[in-house]
């Protein structure tokens, strides 16, 4: 079996686009999903009875059905239902939000629910609000624990990026896909791909473990 | 926007296949990776630097790599590295269950390690081998804080097996997207196919959270 | 116990401790220990936290290897590997200080574990044995019970009973009483006392000095991973030849 990575090397800009839109589509995903599951999951806590129903439901719908799916819906139906077309990185970006915005409502429900009660009698017994003590008791020390999970909802959201492949979204596993085609050298171009997708996810990982090493002082109660 | 519901009921034979064939796929990918991830946890946790070595490498390794791209490298690499061509449903079965044992690896790890030093003692202070204080003593208790985390997998495996449609495995997700390119019924069966995912899907998670309320760590 | 029980000079030892030597890492745990443990002796090992005992004592049975020095069972030196120690370990049983009960198995399933698997005993067998150890201990009736439902002090005798089912030669106790509240401390010392006067081989660590008093044939200081003194209880009780001893004692308000 003799490689030849020549059309890979030539192509390197071509990749390198698809790179930076797997990053860009991952930040932004990120940053959509931990405002929007930030929200659910703090309305879950805190919010009125009659809307957790319906919350929970967005979650749970989320949790069974797979990101493949959610993709492919946003970008071939939902111009269906809303007479409105989206382009594959805007559907994407929507999709794979909406998606992983559940899981970080659960993260952060499941991080305030991990503060023991007396934490908040403590506040209160000071004379703090409700809001005071969330904002400056709760919060603080259920963000630290719940850190090594964004940590891996973020490792997750950059390897679900390369699903959006799927609709035609010109991220680096879509490119690598079309030069895979064009170059009759799949093996090469995978072997690569596999090579860059490691190099962006190792660090995550790792990253974030040393990041919580460091801060889990902060959250322990 | 006009609908056309009964596609989904002219083509529910199809559909039932698929959702056949996405359960095989997610059963007989447990079936290997559940052994495989034992296997995996008990190289790391042996005291051999090569075991551990090999064992952590191929665990960082498939924890680090998209699963579609290990179904397209799959797909391409297998035929010409084993010399044979394979069906795309054993390309797809090898991809889930390396991903996935890697996964269960990580898993029995934690479980096995979370079983305090002095268990394993009691256990040798009697006069057990390693392999018998392993067998009588450590993994059984490990066995109940794993079961939740192996549902949860499951759970994540079930709407994994979606992704080897990529490479024209006739599970749901492609059945349904055939039909969809064949019958032009685009809103119909897509919803459809995220119906059937949800229903199949919701009831699992529900076994999750039930199993992790019931098994929930307790010292 | 310490005036009926003593062993003449001449009866051979069972353990002899030269010189043994234990480092994690930089830390010396033990330095130069030697001692001997005759036959059918209660020895106890005291000193402050940190001096060594519970290492010796692990040390003994191979949960520990030593990096110097030696020790002998029976005339023989005890093997340097791992494995090599299991067969040792099956002479010698061992009762930790949190107990350490199987908390899957039932109280049965505990004391039969050691003779089924290791001794390859079978079931009818093994509960025979089992049974009767209950019931010399005192817990015949908890033998379907798991663990979490007994008592401290039930559980380390359980513990007992579940290291005598291999019928060794000599039984390690390493500070058995200190996780214990103090109403259950008593009923365990009572089975260990009965252990004694039965003619067992005992080395017990422990900070129980009324218990070491009355039952030890013989009294082990350590401090700081050597032995600063040893003799027999009258001896280190009463009068110990060491300043050092004098103020573990007083510090421990030991009145005598």
């Amino acid at each position: 079996m003799e490689l030849d990575f020549s059309p890979v090397i030539e192509s390197w800009r071509f990749l390198l686009g698809g790179l930076g839109l797997t990053l860009a589509l991952s930040v932004m995903t990120m940053l959509c999903s931990l405002v929007l599951g930030g929200a659910v999951g703090l309305a879950r806590c805190y919010g009125p009875a009659w809307l957790r129903w319906p919350l929970v439901f967005y979650i749970d719908s989320m949790r069974a059905i797979p990101v493949l799916v959610v993709l492919v819906w946003s970008y071939f139906a939902l111009p269906i239902v809303t007479g409105f077309v989206l382009p594959p990185f805007w559907a994407a970006l929507v999709a794979l939000s909406a998606h992983i915005a559940a899981y970080v409502a659960e993260i952060v429900r499941a991080g305030i629910g991990s503060i023991r009660p007396g934490q908040s009698r403590a506040a209160f017994a000071l004379g703090m609000s409700r809001v005071q003590t969330i904002r400056q008791i709760i919060l603080p020390q259920a963000l630290v624990r719940m850190l090594p999970a964004f940590g891996s909802i973020l490792s997750v959201t950059i390897k679900d990026t390369a699903i959006a492949a799927v609709i035609a979204v010109p991220e680096y596993m879509n490119r690598s896909q079309t030069l895979a085609g064009e170059s009759f050298r799949p093996i090469e171009v995978f072997m690569v791909a596999m090579v860059v997708y490691f190099v962006v996810l190792f660090p995550v990982t790792r990253g974030v473990d040393m990041v919580y090493a460091r801060l889990a002082h902060l959250g322990r109660s | 926007m006009n609908l056309d519901w009964s596609v989904v009921w002219r083509n529910a034979g199809a559909l039932v296949d698929g959702t056949e064939l996405t359960v095989a796929l997610a059963v007989l990918t447990m079936l290997i990776a559940v052994p495989g991830g034992i296997v995996l946890a008990l190289m790391r946790l042996s005291g051999s630097r090569l075991l551990t070595g090999a064992s952590a490498s191929f665990v960082e390794l498939f924890r680090n790599l998209p699963l579609i791209l290990v179904i397209y490298t799959a797909y391409y690499v297998m035929p010409i590295a084993i010399g044979v061509a394979f069906s795309p449903f054993v390309t797809g079965l090898v991809a889930l269950s390396l991903n996935v044992s890697a996964y269960n690896g990580e898993t029995f790890r934690a479980g096995i390690g979370s079983i305090r030093k002095g268990q394993s003692e009691a256990a040798f202070a009697l006069g057990m081998s390693r392999w018998q204080a392993m067998r009588e003593v450590v993994l059984p208790q490990a066995a109940r804080r794993v079961l939740p985390v192996l549902a949860s997998t499951w759970v994540s495996l079930f709407k994994d097996t979606s992704l080897v449609s990529v490479i024209a495995v006739g599970e749901l997700a492609y059945t349904a997207m055939r039909i969809r390119s064949q019958t032009f019924r685009v809103l119909e069966m897509l919803t459809a196919m995220a119906a059937i995912y949800w229903a199949l899907g919701y009831p699992q998670a529900k076994l999750v959270d039930w199993l992790h309320r019931r098994l929930g760590v307790s010292e | 116990m310490s005036d009926g029980h003593r062993q003449p000079i001449s009866a051979p030892p069972v353990l002899v401790y030269r010189g043994v030597r234990k480092l994690f890492g930089d830390f010396v745990a033990l330095s130069d220990v030697s001692m001997e443990v005759r036959k059918e002796q209660v020895v106890c090992l005291i000193g402050p936290s940190g001096s060594g005992k519970s290492t010796l004592l692990r040390c003994t049975n191979g949960l520990e290897l030593i990096d110097g020095g030696e020790i002998r069972l029976d005339g023989e030196a005890l093997p340097r590997d791992w494995n090599g120690m299991r067969r040792v370990r099956q002479r010698m049983g061992m009762v930790f200080q949190n107990f350490e009960l199987f908390p899957h198995k039932t109280v049965l399933g505990n004391v039969t574990a050691g003779p089924m698997t290791v001794l390859r005993m079978r079931r009818k067998d093994a509960e025979a044995r089992a049974m009767a150890l209950l019931d010399k201990v005192g817990l015949a009736d908890k033998t379907h019970s798991y663990p979490a439902a007994l008592s401290g002090g039930q559980q380390q005798r359980v513990a007992i009973a579940r290291a005598l089912a291999m019928e060794p030669t000599v039984m390690l106790f390493d500070e058995p009483t200190s996780a214990l509240d103090p109403e259950t401390i008593g009923e365990v010392l009572n089975v260990m006392k009965r252990l004694a006067e039965e003619g067992m081989t005992m080395i017990v660590v422990t900070h129980e000095m009324t218990f070491a008093r009355r039952v030890a044939d013989w009294v082990v200081v350590f401090e700081r991973g050597t032995v600063i003194e040893q003799g027999p209880p009258e001896q280190i009780f009463d009068a110990p030849l060491v300043a050092r001893t004098r103020e573990f004692l007083s510090h421990l308000g030991w009145a005598g």
